[in-house]
């Protein structure tokens, strides 16, 4: 779980991530199987030899997209909550059960979805999924916790201000974004968490924890159909009910400004950000070829010129989450206070360039091969696998989004990443964070 | 790329696997009684004519292949004007050669699907590419010509001081890494581990391309040399690609520096740093036992670290935190280095909480040292080193890195039967571990206060 931290687990590992393609074929599409319980609970399994370990993530559609500025926060501090003890165990148990199994459990609230990960060595997977049955259906939600849980999340925001990076992303979020809740930091605000009272998390949880807005998902050493069934057994008892559909949002709309952050570091932080297409969007592939050509590893342009060329820049990189609604192209640069004008100025070059020129045929290829590389690497791992499963069902677009993925990437032309440049590279949001005298 | 000083966990081992002796001309396959259905058979390992060390071994996760270079040569051997040469080389290695001009070889890797990575540690300097199992052949071609032939182009070159001196803000700025390496420099203080590793501004900004291509002669020698291949890909076909690349390197004697012995932390170290943050942090560390000093203790320093301090059940998270909520996270860690182990306590605190964090930790170490651990703590310290190591094998990177940190640092062979090792070690080897270590007088520690407080 990403812990509400948009972005920065990627944002400092940005020139070392690791990305090959796998052949087409060889994706975790294989081998996984699906059932959906009466109640409504959708279970995905796969089974993978390679290791003897097993990971689980349960997500469920819940999250800051749900959020207003009051409650900003209150889905990851629901599950802060939750950790800290079900009916049947305190949380220090909890954790120690877990911890016996050598294997770890989380919980966090993210944008579009929350939910529970755990991992452990596969012979305890059994045990494993009963713990987090346990933890989703039977929290103890206790009152005399949740100040506690409340400081150690404003001791997190503080922290979370106290990181330029992570800081610039948020400013970039709120002046994009304004009052669509993808403005809202998943980690909530000082205020909203004040706020937060042990009323409105039951109320929270209640209204989310569903089987019919959950996927449990389950990658590892193990047999899809004993998974199954046991998660049958685990999960099948919770009562189910017709939800009515999400209501949908008001789209966001940007007015393209400028904002300048006074902070205490040694480097500036420069973000530049275009509204972008969702998850399901036609544009979705031209536009993370596009993120990819500007700023997809150590040859991506901005990379190329900013830094290798120029040194105008530590870090350069650019960013395009896949989001239920509109998303955001991020495009950015950490820097010496002295280069940064000089950097944003270079930074904006290429944005015109990109809309300008075609790209060459050798560079588009490169990119999507980059592209498809780093999505195959990534699920890899069998955390990264349950969780991708998970995923791909709570945001809709199903086991076979990863196939579907790679072929609309590789459809890809220049001049789509033209038009794209030129559609969603328009109406730009720049955030400058740094010390007073780099500006 | 990227430094890293090497925080990780040496318990990258083998289940139940045992290496039976190396023949120095062939490799050497070994029957393999995996535990626990991990489907991939065992490594070999064998030394070429030219000296370069190759470990190779099948593994079938994916369609990817890992092939890493680890030179035995890292920040330790620097000369006190050599200081940040290592780390420096080591950015511009993937820079080019005389037939790959400047952004080539990223483009290619990156094209083919794959990333290229290094760091630079004390002990080793490690250079890593990941791509589909097609293209194995490209990367140990790479891998080959920047090991011996890169070209050090002078604007290149010039142009990345300016990236190094940024690496060395980010890390300024990110307490988390800033605490670590200070840390070190605190209980290393006087020997080669306690310097920084990305060296000074004044030495980086007085560097030239004769210096750094002398140091570079000197010590990338295939002597020098470790290469691991771990994929989809057999042990003939790699150990053809491997004598037509590494394998036609030419030899010229080699001479690491020898080491210098790590002077004791006797009577502690204290350091204070005045930082931007709101939060304070503490940090404390013991010296320990390393992969060539007592490196029998490593197991029971291992399954006390966990016990101490790895996840919410441990001792000082459930005292520290829970029990007394003095701080917001703590958590403890074991780095092994070549000449001395670091057991490190780290933890994040409201600034009041400091003395009293600090105390409170003491007690947790006393009462080990005092009434030593339990039989159900030990087993889950057991349990967690046996998962640790499962999840590392996952990937074919991370059992490769596993292999080449084992081979420049200690042993494949202490790495294969590690595993086993640990199972046997008692309730009463940890507490004597704790007591021989873990004194209240021998611990560096260094703190971060919030500008203003105190």
């Amino acid at each position: 779980m990403r812990a509400g931290c948009r972005l920065v687990a990627a944002l400092l590992a940005t020139a070392l991530v690791v990305a090959p393609r796998l052949a087409p074929g060889q994706g975790p599409a294989d081998d996984v199987r699906a059932a959906r319980l009466d109640n409504g609970l959708t279970v995905v399994v796969r089974e993978n030899p390679v290791a003897p370990v097993v990971a689980i993530a349960l997500l469920v559609r819940m999250g800051s997209r749900w959020e207003t500025a009051d409650s900003a926060g209150i889905s990851n501090f629901t599950h802060a909550l939750m950790v800290k003890g079900t009916t049947r165990r305190g949380g220090g148990e909890l954790a120690e059960a877990v911890a016996g199994l050598g294997g770890k459990i989380s919980a966090a609230g993210d944008v579009d979805y929350s939910g529970i990960q755990a991992t452990a060595l596969a012979r305890f997977w059994r045990e494993l999924l009963a713990l987090t049955a346990e933890l989703a259906l039977q929290p103890r939600l206790a009152p005399e916790e949740v100040d506690r849980e409340r400081d150690w999340l404003l001791s997190r925001v503080q922290r979370r201000r106290d990181s330029a990076p992570s800081r610039a992303f948020d400013e970039l979020y709120a002046a994009v974004y304004r009052t669509h809740p993808y403005a809202l930091p998943s980690l909530g605000t000082r205020e909203s968490l004040g706020r937060i009272d042990h009323a409105a998390l039951v109320k929270w949880y209640r209204a989310f924890y569903r089987p019919e807005r959950m996927t449990l998902a389950v990658s590892g050493q193990v047999s899809s159909a004993e998974v199954i069934a046991e998660a049958r057994r685990l999960f099948g008892e919770a009562p189910g009910a017709a939800l009515p559909p999400d209501p949908a949002l008001t789209p966001p709309r940007t007015a393209g400004q400028r904002v300048v952050v006074d902070a205490p570091a040694q480097q500036t932080q420069i973000l530049v950000g275009g509204l972008a297409p969702s998850l399901e969007h036609d544009d979705h592939a031209a536009v993370k070829v596009l993120s990819t050509i500007l700023g997809g590893g150590m040859a991506g342009r901005l990379f190329v010129e900013l830094r290798d060329r120029s040194a105008l820049a530590y870090t350069a990189a650019a960013y395009y989450d896949p989001v239920r609604e509109p998303g955001l192209l991020v495009l950015y640069l950490g820097t010496a206070p002295p280069n940064s004008a000089r950097a944003e100025q270079a930074l904006l070059r290429e944005v015109q360039k990109v809309r300008d020129v075609p790209v060459p045929v050798d560079e588009l290829a490169r990119a999507k091969g980059y592209l498809l590389g780093r999505y195959a690497m990534d699920r890899r791992t069998n955390e990264r696998l349950a969780w991708h499963l998970a995923f791909n069902e709570v945001q809709g677009v199903g086991r076979a989004y990863p196939e579907r993925f790679r072929r609309r990437v590789e459809a890809v032309t220049a001049a789509d990443v033209q038009r794209v440049a030129r559609a969603y590279l328009t109406t730009l949001t720049t955030v400058v964070l740094g010390p007073p005298a780099s500006r | 790329m990227i430094v890293s000083t090497p925080m990780r966990r040496l318990s990258l081992v083998l289940l139940g696997l045992l290496l039976a002796g190396c023949a120095s001309s062939a490799p050497t396959p070994v029957p393999a009684p995996r535990a626990a259905g991990a489907p991939n058979p065992a490594p070999a390992r064998e030394v070429l004519p030219n000296g370069v060390v190759l470990i190779t071994q099948e593994h079938r996760a994916a369609d990817v292949v890992a092939v890493q270079v680890w030179m035995q040569i890292g920040g330790r051997d620097e000369q006190g004007d050599e200081l940040g040469l290592t780390h420096y080389l080591e950015h511009m290695l993937f820079k080019g050669t005389p037939t790959r001009p400047p952004g080539s070889i990223d483009r290619l890797i990156e094209g083919l699907g794959g990333t290229s990575n290094a760091f630079t540690g004390y002990d080793f300097t490690h250079y890593d590419i990941v791509v589909p199992a097609a293209h194995v052949r490209s990367a140990l071609e790479v891998l080959a010509d920047i090991a011996v032939n890169a070209a050090f182009v002078p604007e290149e070159l010039e142009a990345e001081k300016k990236v190094v001196y940024e690496e060395m803000n980010l890390t300024e700025d990110d307490p988390e890494k800033f605490l670590a390496r200070r840390l070190s420099e605190v209980a290393y203080r006087g020997h080669p581990y306690g310097r920084p590793i990305l060296g000074t501004r004044e030495l980086v900004k007085a560097l030239d391309r004769d210096r750094l291509g002398a140091y570079y002669k000197k010590y990338y020698v295939p002597r020098n040399m470790v290469v691991v291949v771990v994929g989809p890909v057999t042990r003939e076909q790699v150990r053809s690609l491997v004598a037509a690349t590494f394998g036609r390197l030419s030899s010229p004697p080699s001479s690491r520096p020898a080491a210098a012995a790590v002077p004791p932390l006797t009577g502690g170290r204290r350091d204070d740093v005045s930082r931007p943050e709101q939060q304070a942090y503490l940090g404390l560390a013991w010296q320990a036992a390393a992969t060539t000093v007592a490196s029998e203790d490593i197991p029971a320093v291992d399954l006390l670290t966990y016990i101490l301090g790895d996840g919410p059940s441990s001792r000082l998270n459930q005292a520290v935190r829970e029990a007394k909520g003095l701080v917001q996270s703590i958590e403890a860690t074991y780095v092994t280095r070549a000449l001395s182990g670091l057991v490190s306590v780290t933890a994040r605190l409201a600034p009041a909480n400091l003395d009293a964090a600090e105390a409170a930790i003491f007690d947790v170490v006393r009462r080990v040292r005092a009434e030593g651990v339990s039989e159900s703590e030990r087993q889950r310290a057991i349990v967690t080193a046996e998962s640790f190591y499962a999840f590392d094998i996952e990937t074919a990177e991370g059992l490769a890195k596993s292999y080449g940190q084992a081979e420049t640092t200690w042993t494949l062979q202490d790495e294969l039967r590690y595993l086993e090792r640990l199972r046997q070690v008692t309730a009463a080897q940890i507490q004597a571990a704790a007591r021989k270590y873990l004194g209240d007088d021998a611990v560096a520690r260094v703190r971060f206060l919030p500008k203003g407080a105190r």
